[in-house]
């Protein structure tokens, strides 16, 4: 059981030392990486059944709370755990060995991950979140494209000013409690629930919310997805905006299930979705039309947190695997697709399998019925029209709309490709990467594909585990009442 | 337009927190865990400065956390810095040999202020757990020692620091190898080893003086290479 901590451990360790091994051996230090990623998949696994129907918390350093920093493992976490693992080997930059401490980056971008994921702890959450920002900040601003230092320079300065705001958040929930661990938080419930404590909670949403590209916050994404490669896009909006997520879930589940805060993530997440689609209706290039639409996507991830409880927790997580993977997979494939959609022209004549891949996403993007995506919005739909409040009324239409939208730019997009080829069309010389990425890309639609029949069981594996993780007696009795350990005597 | 909509932001975020300032029970907060933690610390880590035993025991990890945030930032500077690395640094090394001479009387203090630094540096990051101090504190004096020449002298001793990376690496491996090895006595990770020792004696605490040892090591390495980095000064790779 303790041995989870190795998640956060070995990447560290092999972060470290990748910079001294290089000097020995180039190989061994190009292959630290993945390997520990691989055996990070292999132990998840293998901890899978250890788990069962009981969660279990770690004591870090022997100290029980409210003292010491609780990691808190069930599915949920081990789960997240697997994906960060694996789409971190999609993304690893396997051709690019000239930059070793790039290496190294992405290492501690993966120890973050696990810790944003494992922590039960606010100010230990802080502290990955910062890591993980220091480390996307030096993978975005290392692109080779001109203008990326000025975009991560611009997405510098917002995550920093989230970041302030999120430790703000946090410092004031300390001053009212006096303690961090979520689970000792959540005893005390009633403190928190003043104007002081909904503050701090609005403020930890927003200040993580520069990651989830969240609507008022989220101006760098279009042009930090516009700089990077496709890989790294990828990445960060399939894989970094959902750990911001779950970073405010674990909040918003245990300590604020409020109407007030509720009503704000539904507000929030409609104008998320409303800006999102609006913008990438106008888009020239597949990348912007991409980033916007991910904004749209996160909205909605937000207007299904909107719903308490189970419901909120199980659409959600629904929602940000196939944004994960649908999303994931349509930046990978825009490596194929490069420039303005005038030079796509004919595309899908050329090559019909990249045509074939990309009708998939986009299909289970929209919610055309037999795809996952159109079982997650009906579940989505008929949720919200089961409340009351008008809010979520509005919610279902804006839902509606923004879908007619999103299918408006994407079918122009497919007609694009499926036109008759012009003669003059100059084909766009293709990234060194694109072939490996087209067949991630392939490989991700084959999971969509095979995951259609199997849509009722892996909907309710989730809602087990969403109720796993939402049952907060649970939670607090698994972290609050441990028997003294052996500690030091 | 974008100007006045920041403006706007920032004055309706400090009207904010002013109000919730006035909300929060300053002077009178219920420090459940920080009382928790002055009760117990002396018996459960038996470090005589309870700052280090929150920095190293209670919250240890965060304390790794924040070693791999600095080491993130270095790896950045050094990405960045690494890609426009110029031709025109001999023109640097000339000027600085020339300027050598003019510059006799700070070089050698220089040369005075070293071995004092490296004592005072040690001193504070072997005492952490005794005195106010530690590691992150005497890892910068160390940083200092070694990058004065450099820093009063950008350019002078151009060399491939390999031995920074060493450090920097073989500090970080340190620290979290002591971690894990608690885990093998099934404890936990970061768990204080070796017994708590004599109440204020310098070999007490576990292993907390060798955790700080690792980290003003780690901190000092980093702010070198950064500080060399800087001045132009390595080419890591």
């Amino acid at each position: 059981m303790n041995k989870m901590i190795l998640l956060i451990a070995l990447p560290l360790l092999a972060a470290f030392l990748i910079p001294v091994v290089a000097k020995f051996s180039a190989t061994v230090s190009r292959l630290l990486g993945p390997v520990v990623l691989a055996f990070v998949l292999v132990f998840v696994a293998l901890q899978w059944n250890v788990v069962g129907r009981d969660s279990f918390a770690i004591f870090l350093g022997g100290f029980l709370p409210p003292v010491g920093i609780v990691f808190y493992v069930d599915h949920f976490s081990l789960m997240f755990s697997a994906i960060i693992a694996a789409m971190l080997l999609v993304v690893w930059p396997w051709g690019q060995y000239t930059a070793i401490r790039q290496q190294s980056l992405y290492m501690l971008l993966a120890a973050s991950s696990f810790g944003l994921v494992l922590s039960s702890d606010l100010f230990n959450l802080y502290v990955f979140y910062e890591l993980l920002a220091v480390a996307t900040y030096g993978l975005v601003a290392n692109q080779p494209h001109k203008a990326a230092p000025a975009a991560a320079l611009r997405y510098l300065f917002v995550s920093c000013a989230g970041s302030v705001m999120l430790l703000i958040g946090i410092g004031i929930i300390y001053t009212i409690t006096g303690t961090l661990n979520i689970a000792h938080l959540a005893t005390m419930i009633g403190k928190l629930h003043g104007l002081a404590g909904l503050s701090a909670f609005i403020l930890i949403v927003v200040g993580a919310g520069v990651k989830a590209e969240m609507f008022p916050v989220n101006s760098w994404v279009p042009e930090v997805y516009g700089t990077s490669s496709k890989s790294l896009s990828a990445l960060l909006a399939g894989l970094i905006s959902k750990l911001a997520v779950v970073l405010i879930l674990r909040v918003l589940l245990m300590l604020f299930q409020v109407d007030v805060v509720l009503d704000l993530l539904l507000v929030v997440g409609i104008l998320g979705v409303l800006s999102g689609e609006m913008v990438a209706w106008r888009a020239k290039d597949v990348t912007r039309m991409l980033s916007f639409s991910s904004i749209a996507q996160l909205g909605l991830v937000f207007v299904a947190l909107s719903l308490s409880g189970t419901i909120g927790l199980w659409l959600a997580v629904g929602l940000m695997l196939h944004h994960l993977l649908v999303k994931g997979g349509l930046f990978l494939l825009a490596d194929s697709m490069p420039g303005s959609f005038n030079s796509l022209k004919g595309l899908a004549r050329r090559s019909p399998i990249l045509g074939a891949i990309f009708l998939i996403f986009i299909f289970s993007l929209l919610g055309i019925p037999p795809f996952p995506g159109f079982w997650i919005k009906l579940m989505l739909v008929i949720n919200l029209a089961q409340q009351d409040d008008v809010l979520y009324q509005i919610a279902i239409g804006v839902v509606l709309f923004a879908t007619v939208i999103e299918a408006s730019y994407l079918f122009k997009l497919v007609r694009i490709m499926y036109q008759k080829n012009d003669e003059n069309i100059i084909k766009p010389p293709q990234t060194s990467t694109s072939g490996m990425n087209l067949l991630y890309a392939k490989f991700f639609a084959l999971i969509v594909v095979v995951s259609m029949p199997f849509v009722s069981p892996i909907s309710d594996r989730l809602k087990d585990m969403s109720r796993q993780s939402v049952n907060a007696e649970n939670y607090i009795e698994t972290i609050m009442s441990q028997p003294k350990l052996g500690g030091q005597s | 337009m974008t100007k006045y909509t920041s403006l706007l932001f920032i004055a309706g975020l400090s009207f904010l927190l002013f109000v919730i300032v006035g909300y929060l029970p300053i002077a009178e907060n219920p420090m459940v865990a920080g009382k928790a933690i002055l009760g117990s610390a002396q018996q459960e880590v038996g470090s005589a400065n309870i700052v280090t035993s929150v920095v190293l025991a209670y919250r240890g990890l965060d304390t790794l956390g924040e070693l791999s945030i600095l080491f993130a930032a270095a790896s950045v500077v050094g990405l960045l810095l690494g890609k426009s690395y110029s031709t025109d640094s001999v023109k640097t090394q000339k000027s600085g040999q020339a300027k050598e001479y003019k510059q006799f009387v700070v070089l050698k203090s220089l040369d005075l202020l070293f071995p004092m630094l490296l004592v005072v540096g040690m001193y504070i990051i072997v005492h952490g757990h005794l005195t106010p101090g530690g590691g992150f504190q005497g890892g910068v004096l160390l940083a200092v020692a070694f990058s004065m020449r450099s820093i009063v002298n950008p350019g002078s001793d151009k060399k491939n620091h390999y031995s920074i990376t060493f450090i920097e690496g073989f500090a970080g491996f340190s620290f979290i190898l002591i971690g894990v090895l608690a885990l093998i006595t099934d404890g936990n990770f970061l768990q204080p080893l070796l017994g708590k020792g004599e109440f204020g004696s310098l070999w007490s605490a576990g292993t907390l003086p060798l955790l700080y040892l690792a980290v003003g090591l780690k901190v000092g390495a980093e702010l070198a290479g950064l500080l060399f980095e800087l001045n132009g000064e390595e080419e890591r790779v």
